[in-house]
Order: structure tokens, then C-alpha cells, then sequence
């Protein structure tokens, strides 16, 4: 497990991080999300020992960065968003020297390198020299090398970033299958890739973490709800009435198919504004004005909703 | 440590670079071989030496300039740094591919030795003392070029700063008599140059040799320095 705690960085005057704390559980894929900017490859970067922290901490294993640099760094395989790689290099070359690095043990390492270069689709290209590669195989090579040393922990920074959709594709294919195995910590400002690939999401901004949770809860709280609603009822009548509903923080109005019937989404707080469950009351509201209900769903925030709010409008002013 | 100076000597000889070393340098002592020796019928080695060290001001550059200032600009000390090797362990690994490349080279002007014992007298204990002072200058020159390398982004800055910076300390060594009497101690004192003096003279001089050993590990720790205080200011070895 890796955590860090309270973690500060400044480049001279300006913040990078401001006391970013956030946890990634063993075996879990993690996604640091923000856009451009937002600390993501600082934080990556303080994580794997690369840079140290102004403040706070670096936790592996329960161990400080700080306090055993060498014990917490023979943990994570770091791949940054530009893989290190040394072009005169063969594949094989780079692969043994980067479990040298890693300590890997000198009589295990041809093995543990072509289980490596197995495991990463790399056969084919193990003797050719790493500068003639394609953009997909140098990304392979680089996850590659921060798989030597067989470390709990994975760190890729933006792994699938300028790759085709096919290569995409199997570096996400791959990223899955380690994480039978691994910690995976990877940032992307891509939201699909992460909602796709997380167990769990640390949102930053303006290098704070805005949000921290397991992708489920993230797009479930938040004290939110949205009701989507289908009423036989025409909008003059009803729009105000709906928007004068305490528990509503926002009507949003959709296009209707069917004449006098008015579709609508309720962004709502949860507890009804401390009165019960907002469809209850909402119900109670619309027999009273003699509409009646054709459809209502409960819909769950999206990842994009979330993060949205959390990066721009009034959540992301407050940071 | 190890892993880093296999990789940098796996380096040297995949690129050109250990080659145009070891070429340029056999070349140029070569030429001075001849006109030295050969030319002059002179068995005196020693002299030889001392002309061949002004090699190490041109061409320590070409052994250092890549050995820090390339992994910056391709941002492949991301790899050596969070792995777990120390930065001493890092620079320590390049400093000595760098040293083992110089002592491999050094041992082939041994040729030279063996043509003047043909035909002429060699004085071991002067030769062994001569080739001592040189290898132990060729290692400060190495210390400071690498040293320089930490400082700079590009590889071609490096070789550039470095190279000033070798003929600098030549020139200081010039100006020991153009200066006043007080400054010009100072300045033979500090001087890579003079201090190989007595070597050439066949003195085994412990002085030169705490001095180029002092030199050596006070730029080796300073090119550490470099790397650990870049990390602090967020900007990567």
C-alpha cells in the first residue's frame, strides 16, 4: 500500500501540491485524474522517490521515502510519461540492466527478463535496438522495465497517451491483467480510460485532491441525486413549481417527443432537504398539481459530472 | 553502482564515443611519439608523458559530457533515480566507466614504452612514477568534466564548458608569472599542471597525489550535490 500524507511541493514560488493526501490499496488500480497542470506528474513523481516532497510524507509498505529511500523504491516500478529509455540499447540490454537496478538477483535475471519480455508482448522485438522501435513498443519497453524487479507497486504516468487506438487498447489489456497482481497507481486526463480501468479515483486540482474515493461512491455521493422525470403536464405550469421545491438545486429541461408532456432532470439533494426521500415528495407535489407521473428514474452523477463540478464552477473556486 | 558503469561502458562502445576517445588520443600520442622520440633518437619517456597530459584537457570532454548531461535531456535519470541506487552509487558508476575507458587507453601507449626499450634505456621507477602522476591527472581532469556534465542540459554545453574549463586551469598555469608573487602561489598550488610536475620529474610526490585524489573526490562530490539539490528544486537529476 502507498500513501501519501499531507505532501506539499513548490517550484521557487509556485505550489505544486498542497497537502495531497490520498492512499492507494494493495492490489487495487488506482487513476489520478486532472487536467493539464493539476500536479498529477508531480505527485507521480514525489511517489517514486524522484523528486522529494517540500512537506509531508511518502508512505510504502507503511515505510517512509524519506527514512529508506532504497526499500521503498525496490517496491514500485515507475514508468514516466516519457519512458526512460536508452536508444543505443537492445530491448534485452535495457531489460537486464534495469533489473541490475532493481536488484534482481544476478542469476535470476536472464529468466526474470524473458518472463518480462513475455508477460509484454515483446519477443519479437528483444534484440532490436530500442531507438528503432515503434511508439507502441517503446511504451511496452518502458512498462516493461518498470515491471523488473517484480515491484508491488506499478506508477504510470499517462500510459496510453499519443498511442493509436489499437495500442490503446492493449496496454489497457495488459494494465488489467497486472493488476491480478499489482498495485497500479496511473494518471490520465482521459475519463473514459478512467472509469473504465479504476477500482478507485483521486481527483486534483490546482494541486489539491478535490475528490478521493472508489469510483462507485465517487459518482454515488456527493449528497446528490438526479431524478429524471416524464410528466403529463404542461412546463408553464410546472416549472415553477418544481423550481420552488426546496430539495432542488437545479431543473434541467429536455426536449419532449410527445405534445404536453413535459421531460425534465432534478438535480436534488439527497435527504430532500431533511424532509424524506425527494420522489416521495416530488410525488406528493405533482398529485397535488394534478400531474401525473409517465416516467421517473433515479440517475447517478457521471464520472464526467463529478468531474466537472469539482474542476470548474464553484467547487473549483473554493480550492 | 555496478549496473551503472556496465551500462556506461556497454555505452561507450555501442556509440562512437569510446572509439573517437581511444582513437583520437592513441592518434595524437602517436604523433607526439614520433616527434618526440622518434624523431629527436630520445629515450626521455617522461617528457613524453608531460606532453601527452595536455591530451586530457581536449579529450576528457569527449568520455564526460554525455555521462550526466544526456540523461538529463533525455530524461533517463528518472529510471536510475527511483530506482533504488544512490546518487553516489550513480555518479561513482559513470566516473569509473570513465576511468576504465582512460586506463584502457593509457595501457595501450605502453607500445611506446616497448619500441624505447628495444632500442634504448627505460628507468622503471621514473616510468611507473610518470605514468602515475598522468593517470592520477587524467582521473581529476575526469572528476571536473563530469562535474560540469551534472550542471549542464545538453551534452554539447557539457563538452563546451568543460573544455573552457580544462583550458582554463592550463591558463592559470600561464599566468603564474604574469600575476604577483602572492597570487602566482596560490594559482601553481591550485594548478592541475604544475602539481604534475615532480611526477615527470620522476619524484613520487605524496603532495600531488593527495592533491589530485583531493581534487578528484571534492568535483565527484560536488557533481552529487548537483544532482540532489536539482531534486529539491523539482527539476530531476
Amino acid at each position: 500500500m502507498i500513501e501519501l500524507r499531507d505532501v506539499s511541493k513548490r517550484y521557487g514560488s509556485v505550489e505544486a501540491l498542497r497537502e495531497v493526501s490520498f492512499t492507494a490499496p494493495e492490489k487495487h488500480i488506482v487513476g489520478l485524474l486532472g487536467i493539464n497542470g493539476a500536479g498529477k506528474s508531480t505527485a507521480l513523481n514525489i511517489l517514486t522517490g524522484y523528486f522529494p516532497p517540500t512537506s509531508g510524507q511518502v508512505l510504502v509498505g507503511g515505510v517512509d521515502m524519506l527514512r529508506d529511500p532504497r526499500a521503498c523504491k525496490r517496491q514500485i516500478g515507475y514508468l514516466p510519461e516519457k519512458p526512460p529509455l536508452y536508444d543505443e540499447m537492445t530491448v534485452r540490454d535495457y531489460l537486464r540492466f534495469a533489473a541490475q537496478l532493481k536488484d534482481v538477483k544476478r542469476a535470476s535475471i536472464p529468466a526474470h527478463v524473458e518472463e518480462i519480455i513475455g508477460l509484454t508482448g515483446l519477443k519479437e522485438v528483444r534484440g532490436r535496438v530500442i531507438g528503432h522501435l515503434s511508439k507502441g513498443y517503446r511504451q511496452r519497453v518502458g512498462l516493461a522495465q518498470a515491471l523488473c524487479g517484480n515491484p508491488e507497486t506499478l506508477v504510470l504516468d499517462e500510459p496510453t497517451v499519443g498511442l493509436d487506438p489499437r495500442q490503446v487498447s492493449e496496454i489497457r489489456t495488459l494494465m488489467q491483467q497486472l493488476s491480478l497482481e499489482h498495485t497500479i497507481i496511473f494518471s490520465s486526463h482521459m475519463l473514459a480510460e478512467i472509469q473504465q480501468m479504476c477500482d478507485r479515483v483521486v481527483i486534483l486540482h490546482r494541486g489539491r485532491v478535490v475528490r478521493e474515493a472508489d469510483l462507485d461512491d465517487l459518482t454515488d455521493t456527493d449528497g446528490r441525486i438526479h431524478l429524471r422525470v416524464s410528466i403529463a403536464a404542461d412546463e408553464t405550469r410546472l416549472l415553477p413549481a418544481l423550481k420552488g421545491l426546496p430539495f432542488v438545486r437545479r431543473v434541467r429541461q429536455h426536449t419532449s417527443a410527445q405534445p404536453g408532456v413535459t421531460e425534465v432532470t432534478l438535480d436534488c439533494d439527497a435527504d430532500g432537504a431533511g424532509r424524506g426521500d425527494p420522489r416521495v415528495q416530488l410525488f406528493r407535489l405533482l398529485a397535488g398539481l394534478d400531474a401525473p407521473i409517465l416516467h421517473l428514474a433515479q440517475e447517478r452523477d457521471s464520472l464526467e459530472d463529478v468531474f466537472l463540478r469539482v474542476t470548474s464552477g464553484e467547487e473549483a473556486a473554493a480550492v | 553502482m555496478i549496473a551503472v558503469w556496465k551500462r556506461e561502458m556497454q555505452s561507450y562502445f555501442y556509440t562512437p564515443v569510446g572509439y573517437v576517445f581511444m582513437g583520437v588520443f592513441l592518434m595524437l600520442s602517436s604523433v607526439i611519439f614520433y616527434l618526440q622520440i622518434m624523431r629527436q633518437r630520445s629515450s626521455d619517456l617522461l617528457t613524453f608523458i608531460g606532453t601527452m597530459s595536455y591530451l586530457w584537457m581536449l579529450l576528457c570532454p569527449v568520455l564526460t559530457m554525455r555521462l550526466l548531461a544526456e540523461e538529463r535531456q533525455k530524461a533517463t535519470d528518472q529510471l536510475l533515480i527511483t530506482s533504488p541506487v544512490s546518487l553516489p552509487g550513480i555518479v561513482l558508476g559513470k566516473y569509473l566507466a570513465a576511468v576504465t575507458v582512460t586506463l584502457v587507453t593509457v595501457a595501450l601507449t605502453f607500445v611506446y614504452v616497448f619500441v624505447v626499450m628495444l632500442y634504448g634505456q627505460v628507468f622503471d621507477g621514473e616510468l611507473l612514477t610518470g605514468y602515475l602522476g598522468f593517470i592520477l591527472q587524467g582521473c581529476a581532469f575526469l572528476a571536473v568534466d563530469l562535474f560540469i556534465s551534472g550542471l549542464c542540459r545538453t551534452p554539447v554545453t557539457a563538452a563546451i564548458l568543460a573544455f573552457g574549463m580544462n583550458f582554463a586551469l592550463w591558463m592559470m598555469d600561464l599566468l603564474v608569472s604574469a600575476v604577483p608573487a602572492s597570487l602566482g602561489k596560490v594559482l601553481s598550488f591550485l594548478s592541475l599542471y604544475s602539481r604534475n610536475e615532480p611526477f615527470l620529474m620522476g619524484q613520487l610526490s605524496y603532495a600531488s597525489i593527495v592533491y589530485d585524489v583531493v581534487i578528484t573526490c571534492i568535483f565527484l562530490a560536488a557533481a552529487v550535490y548537483t544532482l540532489d539539490a536539482r531534486r529539491y528544486r523539482g527539476k530531476g537529476a
